[in-house]
């Protein structure tokens, strides 16, 4: 491999590397705002300017590649700071400088690179600003707005729009000075991975109609966790204020989404702030006057034995899950009912549109509609006679003594009146779950549990690669994570699972599902592929049925 | 004057458009003589004779050649620049209206040597007489053999097209010629790779100015040895044509031995008009320094005599300015035009011409500052050296040389608040209102 000297750090780098990638290995920042990694080199913004081997005329690092050994690159010397300093000043100078009204203050790279590499006063005192009148707020499309005052012209956006979703709605309209971002008449910015564009803007020019004055950015504790909106299991940055979810952001992970999300994806927290909360444990009580049942809070330790009890003086009884759970939920589920002799565990799958994410390796296409069907099956649910579909459409609950169903949200149909009535048949009903659903305002007993932004655990995707999440933020009052309910629950049965760690549950997990077999609790950032038969054929990132990574669909 | 015109030869001539009336007077020998060599010879023979791009960039024509790789596979492409935009040019428009049969020999030696079987000639748009004559000659060439499956009954196939742009200067630039050629925005791609590698449809593409391509089949008809005599020295070799326009009795387009001093060509332009004194003039187009006319007066107009000057041959668009000429707002109006032509995608070319001009309008209006100057001098060195294509050096060109040789002016309009020059208005028939 050759080499390449950075500032006196001399690396050794593949061959045709690009210098911004060099760079960043060598640990020297080089400002840029045109290159990123997965767009088409353009070297427009000349941000990236370096000094190559000792030579007069400045050089683009984005369009230099090392391919010979020994090349000398320098970012340090006077000729570059100069460079860097009269290039920001040749943004500002028609910048709107509106970053007290601008969302993008805050995450903005103009802001970060006019304090690292501008000067604090403007030259451009006695000419008029440029400005785009009326341009300011131009829906682009359903999610993205564009405020063409504040555009620097780097066509990220564009190049995405061509290169990445394949759509090409965007385009680079009138020339020089007065040169614009837009849309071709009626042909709006709407594919289904169209707010990539406002992550990839380095400026508030485009913002997402859906973050947009939500929350000042730096007022957002941001934590890695995993999108739940498909079995693609795109990696995410949740940006959370007191426990509020603000956003999802796509968290680099090539063998998986690489840079990307889809926007269903980017809404499907919504949920947990539209829908009402199961706050507490309780039980159905008497019914009132109305003839509607009353609802009554109990305590976790009541209904932890009450619950107990039931599973094991029930005579035909089903514990049915769904791909919603984590494997480690779902693993300690499975050992419930195989601890009260529960054999039916039926597993609520739902499908819902292919949804493909490209990538470097043609991209990840996932038609689950829940995260962890597959971390679900191989922790043991889905087994026994009985089929989720005997429940949901069928008159299998009326057999029933007991029903516990895993999720109060399973999929729409926990809503739907017809299967909770169904469901409602059988003689007991135990509801897990986060949201206080129809379903689980019909249970006997319903148990609050947290969210996935609250909790951790472990999702396998399509290419039954288990990745790991981490709780966000706690759950409040009463409410407590799956895991640690169910573990204190099978600490009923078999004693020693009370305040097991996640650590603890995934670590015998391992030892017990050969699936698993040899994973380390501390999985690698970019997740682990599982050793299962299925996950053979899959490409090294993404599944083998996907073409090409411009296929969107969805 | 001795000097016999070589390029220019048929103008004045209009049967030569022709191939009959070309042929006449002597026109494919050249090609005819190349179709026998083999096409390393023919490279060989352009490097002998030292001919340099005319388009501006003074590239050696045959060393460009020989950079397109041969063994790729892949189609290759002559492309004939005839997208003369730059203010001040006009010696294609008159090659391709009095001679199309030159540039169509000069094109198909080029496309033989090259081994390429297509070539596009990128006409700017606002060219529409030569855009005619060029198709009809084009024509009368397939219908005579010279282009087609069989080139002058060599087996050599080449087909040739008139391509017409949409008015940017920014496609005289090569690779956005390209972008415009493939139907894209009108844009200059990031380099490298070099169109001779990578250029039209990803494939090898030879990019030639349209004088320079006339020159070619001269230079197969009578040797590179022949042509090398020609001009100053084995650098500069070869005839040029000079347009020049300006404060001058007779504005035209004139041929010379390259490196003729600009006194000889004054003379040939009848002189300063209105016996006025020379102020200064721009040698090469709307991008070269300003040059002051009494201490370059006997310059030799050539590459390196010009660039040892400060200044650049570029196109040989020679802009004459006389005693009332207001430095100030002659600079002015071509930073207006460079801004106006700036594609849009790089930031110091997009930022700069802008506040350029915007500056410049503002001090010709005598609303300057005393530090507008050394602003000016500074963001020159924001830009130059550090777009993304030529058009941010062409633009500081003449910022530049307006900063450091007529500081005085610019002064002179901030002390006075107001240009000291009167403004004169020129009507279209001459006459100074």
């Amino acid at each position: 491999m050759p080499t390449v000297t950075i500032n006196d750090r001399t690396i050794e780098v593949e061959r045709g590397t690009n210098l911004v990638e060099a760079a960043k290995k060598a640990g020297v920042q080089i400002p840029h705002y045109c290159y990123h990694p997965r767009l088409s080199i353009v070297g427009q913004c000349r941000m990236c300017l370096v000094q190559l081997d000792g030579g007069d005329k400045l050089a683009a690092a984005c369009s230099v590649n090392v391919e010979k050994d020994g090349m000398q690159v320098r970012t340090d010397v006077p000729e570059v700071k100069e460079a860097q300093r009269g290039m920001m000043e040749f943004f500002l100078i028609n910048h709107p400088l509106d970053c007290p009204i601008c969302d993008q203050a805050g995450e903005c790279g103009l802001q970060d690179y006019a304090f690292k590499h501008g000067q604090a006063y403007s030259r451009f005192q006695y000419e008029d600003k440029r400005v785009y009148p009326g341009r300011e707020r131009i829906p682009l499309g359903p999610n993205v707005l564009l405020n063409m005052n504040r555009c620097i012209q780097c066509t990220r956006c564009v190049r995405f729009t061509r290169e990445v979703s394949g759509t090409g709605e965007l385009g680079f309209f009138n020339r020089g000075a007065r040169t614009e971002i837009g849309v071709f008449p009626g042909k709006p910015l709407d594919n289904p991975l169209s707010t990539n564009v406002v992550d990839i803007c380095p400026v508030g020019a485009l913002t997402s109609t859906r973050f947009r004055f939500a929350e000042r950015v730096w007022y957002l504790d941001k934590r890695p966790s995993l999108c739940t909106g498909c079995d693609v299991g795109c990696n995410i940055t949740l940006e959370h204020r007191r426990g509020k979810i603000r956003r999802y952001k796509p968290r680099h992970n090539e063998a998986v989404n690489d840079y990307w999300m889809c926007d269903y994806g980017r809404e499907t927290f919504e949920r947990y702030e539209t829908l009402p909360r199961l706050a507490a444990p309780r039980r159905m009580g008497d019914l009132d006057d109305d003839n509607v049942p009353d609802l009554v809070p109990i305590g976790w330790t009541e209904a932890l034995d009450e619950l107990r009890e039931r599973l094991q003086m029930a005579g035909k009884a089903a514990v049915a899950g769904s791909g919603n759970l984590t494997t480690e939920e779902a693993w300690l589920l499975a050992k419930v009912a195989d601890a009260a002799g529960v054999e039916d565990l039926p597993l609520v799958t739902t499908q819902g549109p292919t949804r493909t994410i490209p990538n470097t390796h043609g991209g990840v296409s996932g038609s689950d509609a829940q995260p962890n069907r597959r971390g679900a099956e191989l922790a043991g649910l889905g087994g026994g006679g009985m089929d989720a579909s005997d429940l949901l459409e069928g008159d299998a609950a009326a057999n029933l003594d007991l029903l516990v169903v895993a999720d109060s949200d399973f999929s729409e149909a926990a809503h739907d009146p017809e299967v909770v009535e169904r469901l409602r048949r059988a003689d007991y009903l135990v509801v897990l779950g986060w949201a206080d659903s129809p379903l689980a305002r019909a249970a006997d007993l319903a148990l609050p549990v947290a969210t996935h932004a609250e909790t951790s655990g472990t999702f396998v995707n399509v290419q039954w690669r288990a990745q790991r999440f981490e709780a966000a933020f706690p759950p409040a009052g009463q409410i407590r994570p799956a895991s640690e309910v169910l573990a204190d629950l099978l600490d009923r049965f078999d004693e020693g699972w009370e305040g097991a760690t996640l650590g603890d549950v995934f670590t015998r997990m391992a030892e017990e599902v050969p699936a698993f077999a040899g994973l380390d609790f501390d999985l690698p950032p970019t997740g682990s592929v599982l050793n299962v038969p299925e996950a053979a054929g899959a490409a090294p990132g993404g599944s083998a049925e996907t073409g090409t990574g411009t296929e969107v669909t969805g | 004057m001795a000097f016999e015109p070589i390029l220019t030869r048929n103008v004045g001539h209009p049967e030569a458009r022709t191939v009959d009336g070309y042929k006449k007077r002597g026109g494919y020998a050249g090609l005819a003589k190349a179709l026998k060599m083999e096409p390393g010879e023919v490279i060989e023979e352009v490097k002998t004779s030292g001919l340099r791009g005319r388009g501006g960039a003074g590239f050696p024509a045959g060393l460009k050649w020989s950079f397109v790789p041969q063994d790729t596979g892949k189609e290759k492409y002559l492309v004939c620049n005839a997208d003369e935009s730059e203010p001040g040019t006009f010696k294609d428009r008159l090659l391709m209206e009095h001679d199309p049969q030159q540039l169509i020999e000069g094109n198909a030696i080029c496309c033989y040597a090259v081994g390429a079987s297509t070539c596009y000639i990128y006409i700017r748009g606002e060219y529409t007489e030569a855009l005619h004559i060029m198709e009809e000659a084009i024509k009368d060439a397939y219908d005579a053999g010279i282009l087609g499956d069989n080139v002058m009954g060599s087996g050599f196939k080449l087909d040739m097209y008139m391509h017409a742009g949409a008015g940017a200067y920014i496609c005289g630039e090569e690779t956005g010629m390209l972008e415009s050629l493939e139907g894209k925005r009108g844009q200059p791609r990031v380099k490298p790779p070099f169109p001779a590698v990578v250029g039209a449809f990803g494939s090898p593409t030879v990019i030639n100015n349209v004088e320079t391509l006339a020159n070619v089949p001269h230079i197969m008809e009578r040797g590179g040895e022949w042509f090398a005599g020609i001009g100053t020295d084995e650098r500069n070799t070869g005839p040029k044509l000079y347009a020049v326009s300006g404060h001058v009795e007779h504005p035209g387009t004139y041929e010379f031995p390259i490196g003729v001093p600009f006194s000889e060509l004054l003379d040939a332009c009848g002189g300063i008009w209105r016996g006025r004194e020379l102020k200064a003039y721009i040698p090469g187009g709307a991008s070269a320094a300003i040059l002051p006319g009494d201490e370059f007066y006997d310059l030799p107009m050539d590459f390196d005599q010009i660039a040892n000057a400060g200044s650049m041959l570029g196109s040989a668009a020679v802009m004459v300015m006389d005693e009332t000429t207001c430095m100030v707002r002659s600079v002015a109006r071509l930073a207006k035009f460079f801004n106006h032509e700036s594609c849009g995608q790089c930031t110091p070319c997009r930022e700069g011409t802008n506040w350029m001009e915007l500056l410049l309008t503002r001090i010709e209006k005598g609303q300057g500052r005393p530090q507008d100057a050394s602003l000016l001098a500074n963001i020159c060195t924001h830009v130059s050296g550090n777009s993304l294509c030529a058009l941010g050096d062409a633009a500081v060109g003449p910022v530049k040389s307006l900063v450091e040789t007529y500081f005085h002016e610019i002064e002179q309009h901030v002390a006075d608040g107001g240009c000291p020059y009167p403004e004169i208005r020129v009507f279209s028939n001459g006459q100074a209102a």
